[in-house]
């Protein structure tokens, strides 16, 4: 299965070391392979390395796309935690 | 932005001996205030633990990011060191740590941080600098293969 969303990096630090570290942690819970693609930059979401090159700044788009059998679960956490917790940051 | 706008040769230091994540950070903090005087290590190490209470650095593969804000800082000044032996530092995947590239940013700058931290994980994903910086002997070696 193979899902993916564009959502917008709402936390106003973006995707800082500590927010791609959250990230990666979460993707591992997963089978699911989960790519960030932002222009022409991708990024696996193994790599904190990798989504930290792709200097995502509060207000851009990023792609996530999810490939798995829990690829809808996984697409749906990272969702939750880009957007709604925003990267569990104030602001 | 380059590695050597930030990072100067002083505070590139190969192979020193850290047997803990504690004493790694101490001499983070020491080398940066050796760089700048006016920086006290207990501030500097304060900042760093500050950080760390909020998660590990570690973000895999044996490489730390260990950063830190600091008051009265005018420039975001970097210190590379690698150790010896690997260090338990809590990373990620729960692998040691042996290459320590530490970052600090003039409190209230978080922002226009991203590029910065853009740059210094280009080089440190790419897997001939870390060859490179796995096997240099001594700091001019080190401080040659994060820069060229």
């Amino acid at each position: 299965m193979r899902v993916e969303k564009t959502l917008t990096i709402v936390n106003k630090l973006g995707l800082h070391a500590r927010a791609a570290t959250q990230l990666v942690k979460l993707a591992q819970t997963f089978d699911a392979e989960v790519t960030l693609v932002q222009g022409n930059k991708q990024a696996s979401a193994n790599s904190v390395l990798g989504l930290m090159m792709l200097e995502s700044s509060q207000g851009k788009e990023v792609t996530v796309i999810s490939e798995g059998h829990d690829a809808n679960e996984a697409l749906k956490a990272i969702e939750q935690l880009i957007v709604e917790k925003r990267f569990n940051e104030k602001e | 932005m380059e590695i050597k706008d930030i990072l100067s040769p002083d505070c590139t230091h190969c192979a020193v001996q850290g047997t803990s994540k504690k004493r790694i950070l101490e001499i983070i903090s020491q080398v940066v205030s050796d760089h700048l005087p006016s920086l006290e290590p207990s501030l500097i190490l304060s900042s760093l633990l500050c950080r760390e209470k909020m998660g590990s650095t570690g973000i895999g593969n044996g490489i730390a990011i260990p950063h830190g804000r600091i008051e009265g800082l005018e420039e975001v000044v970097a210190a590379l060191i690698t150790s010896d032996t690997t260090v338990e530092f809590d990373a990620i995947d729960n692998k040691p740590v042996d290459i320590f590239f530490a970052i600090f940013v003039p409190e209230g700058q978080a922002e226009g941080h991203l590029q910065t931290l853009a740059m210094i994980a280009g080089k440190l994903n790419d897997k001939n600098t870390i060859k490179r910086i796995r096997s240099a002997r001594g700091n001019v070696q080190l401080f040659e293969a994060i820069t060229q």
